[in-house]
């Protein structure tokens, strides 16, 4: 959502006609795209009757924060937004750690053992988790993994870490190699240079990884559905699917319950959107 | 220079930094994919001590399974019509919004919003869409269209279509919008002296320049399309009967509800198949025009 300032010739006067009709065409489009989420936001604050008088568009006539409490207490949120947090925050956070400094020592040495840990980790971008899942629930319970919290963390690790170091390998480039050589001269460990040197340069890299893989662990349903079931280790999304598929007349807690997920979200994203966006766009742009 | 010994143990110092990382994804992607191999030639439970060999049996076994050839289809389908719709207007929208037209940011966001929202949420939003809200509206309006297209078999493919281009139409969009962005000003105006049309700038500098672009949103749309879930489990529940019941919401059925664990993993093993060979297919084909242009 970069604002182009070169290109005066493109973004110039020449508001034509068939600009005006284009504009008519995308305001369309963009209403009719907003409508579910405005629904969403809509039916959150009608009264259970309200659901079935009226139109779905009309207001709320005495909007009330009724369901949004409701919605907190059936989906414990209390409990389960935390264990979301808690898992995302550290599995994004060690993913991240460990996908920079593979990716690094990867960058920086021409052994076949490191080509072949990039070859290794890379293959796994094109095969999702999902593809896996039954043989991942069968290692987790062998290895006690099921039901615990490392469990689940260890596991969103292990899926991020393709992807993890496809975008800090891309990132790379960045790092001016002379920081580090000086450094090594003056005798700091190879430890001590990545700490020290590489990673605060990677910064923008970090940014990037965290925002993107966040919304991964965030989001996800099926890892958290196999990986904890019990009620003190739920995550949001597990416990909105118990709800939405209890709540097939009342939905107006549902709904209330959809926005109050989507808002740490939206204001992660909100907050980090330039970095969110370069992560997209890791290798799609030319140069 | 520095001493080979000193340059030995910093490769050793480096190769641990490799490590973690590399047991824990072995630990957690590679280990599951060599066990969904071996599982994949037996006819185990999940749960029993042994675990009986039976060789290609369940290979054999699901060629002739309906319920694999269904699951396949809505698979396909849904992959093969995401990927086409999806590309097709987030480069359309991509280049509307990278024109002359006002407020580009705002619509830019709008379609892009979607995406932020968990594929179990999307399901039920347009479960409630297609279910109450829609109806409701065509009937305010004395319309007499049916839009319950998650109620019959015959629509649901439908149903979902729109609901997953309603989610990701934006996210591809930004990535056009980024390539488009990155197309230097000078190639256009390079053409325009040389008298060429508005088409064939297009044809002739925008498409080449999209290609890193176009290979990114192909795969992307339709490795994310062949392992849909999570939009299935919220909304139709793999139904009407099981027409919308997809390869990886059939592994579920048959090895966690159907107790077949040999099998669900030989179902595993032919996804990944497909998943690769897709992918591979995709990538040197796009990637030799890249070079090609």
């Amino acid at each position: 959502m970069r604002k182009r300032t070169t290109n005066a010739v493109k973004d110039g006067p020449r508001y034509t006609v068939g600009t005006f009709v284009l504009q008519v065409a995308m305001t369309l489009i963009a209403t009719v795209v907003s409508l579910p989420v405005l629904i969403t936001l809509n039916y959150s604050f009608k009264s259970r009757k309200e659901l079935y008088l009226g139109s779905p568009l009309a207001l709320p006539q005495s909007p009330s924060w009724d369901n949004y409490a409701s919605a907190f207490s059936r989906l414990s949120m209390g409990t389960t937004f935390l264990n979301t947090l808690l898992y995302t925050v550290i599995s994004v956070a060690i993913m991240a750690l460990l996908s920079g400094a593979a990716a690094w020592a990867i960058a920086r040495n021409k052994g076949r053992f490191f080509k072949f840990s990039y070859v290794y980790f890379i293959v796994g971008i094109l095969i999702p988790y999902q593809a896996l899942f039954l043989s991942i629930y069968i290692i987790g319970f062998t290895l006690h993994l099921t039901n615990t919290v490392y469990g689940v963390i260890l596991m969103y690790i292990a899926t991020g870490m393709s992807f993890g170091v496809f975008i800090m390998t891309s990132f790379m480039g960045t790092v001016p190699i002379e920081l580090e050589e000086s450094a090594r001269m003056d005798g700091c460990s190879v430890y001590r240079t990545y700490w020290s040197i590489v990673m605060p340069l990677l910064k923008p890299a970090f940014a990037t990884l965290v925002i993107m893989q966040a919304f991964q662990v965030w989001n996800d349903y099926l890892m958290a559905s196999l990986y904890v079931s019990s009620a003190k280790l739920k995550t949001l999304t597990v416990a909105m699917q118990t709800l939405f598929s209890q709540q097939a007349t009342d939905y107006s807690t549902a709904m209330a319950a959809i926005v109050i997920a989507v808002i740490p979200i939206a204001v992660l994203f909100g907050a980090l959107q330039k970095y969110f966006i370069k992560g997209m766009t890791v290798g799609a742009v030319k140069g | 220079m520095r001493k080979p010994s000193f340059e030995r143990g910093s490769r050793l110092q480096y190769a641990t930094l490799v490590l973690p990382g590399m047991l824990i994804f072995t630990v957690g992607i590679i280990v599951p994919m060599v066990l969904s191999l071996r599982y994949s030639f037996t006819s185990w439970n999940g749960f029993s001590r042994d675990i009986p060999w039976n060789g290609l049996e369940n290979y054999k076994r699901m060629l002739e399974d309906p319920y694999v050839r269904d699951a396949w289809r809505f698979t396909i389908e849904f992959a093969i019509l995401n990927t086409i719709i999806q590309n097709l207007f987030a480069l359309v929208f991509a280049v509307v919004l990278d024109g002359s037209i006002k407020g580009k940011r705002i619509y830019r966001t709008i379609l892009f919003l979607p995406c932020l929202i968990s594929s179990i949420v999307v399901g039920f939003i347009w479960l409630r869409m297609y279910s109450n809200v829609l109806p409701a509206i065509a009937e305010s309006l004395g319309l007499g269209l049916s839009l319950r297209l998650f109620g019959s078999p015959g629509t649901v493919l439908s149903g979902f279509l729109i609901a997953n281009n309603w989610q990701w139409i934006g996210y591809w969009m930004l990535i056009y919008v980024a390539a488009l962005q990155s197309v230097p000003p000078e190639l256009y105006e390079a053409a325009r002296v040389d008298g060429a049309s508005k088409v064939r700038q297009f044809f002739k500098i925008t498409v080449p320049m999209l290609a890193p672009a176009f290979t990114i949103c192909i795969v992307g749309i339709s490795v994310g399309s062949l392992k849909v879930y999570d939009l299935l489990v919220s909304s139709t529940g793999g139904g009407p009967g099981r027409a919308s019941t997809s390869i990886i919401y059939l592994i579920y059925n048959t090895a966690i509800s159907g107790r077949q664990y040999g099998y669900g993993s030989a179902l595993s093993m032919t996804l990944i198949l497909v998943l690769l060979v897709v992918a591979m297919i995709q990538i040197s084909a796009l990637r030799r025009r890249e070079i090609q242009l």
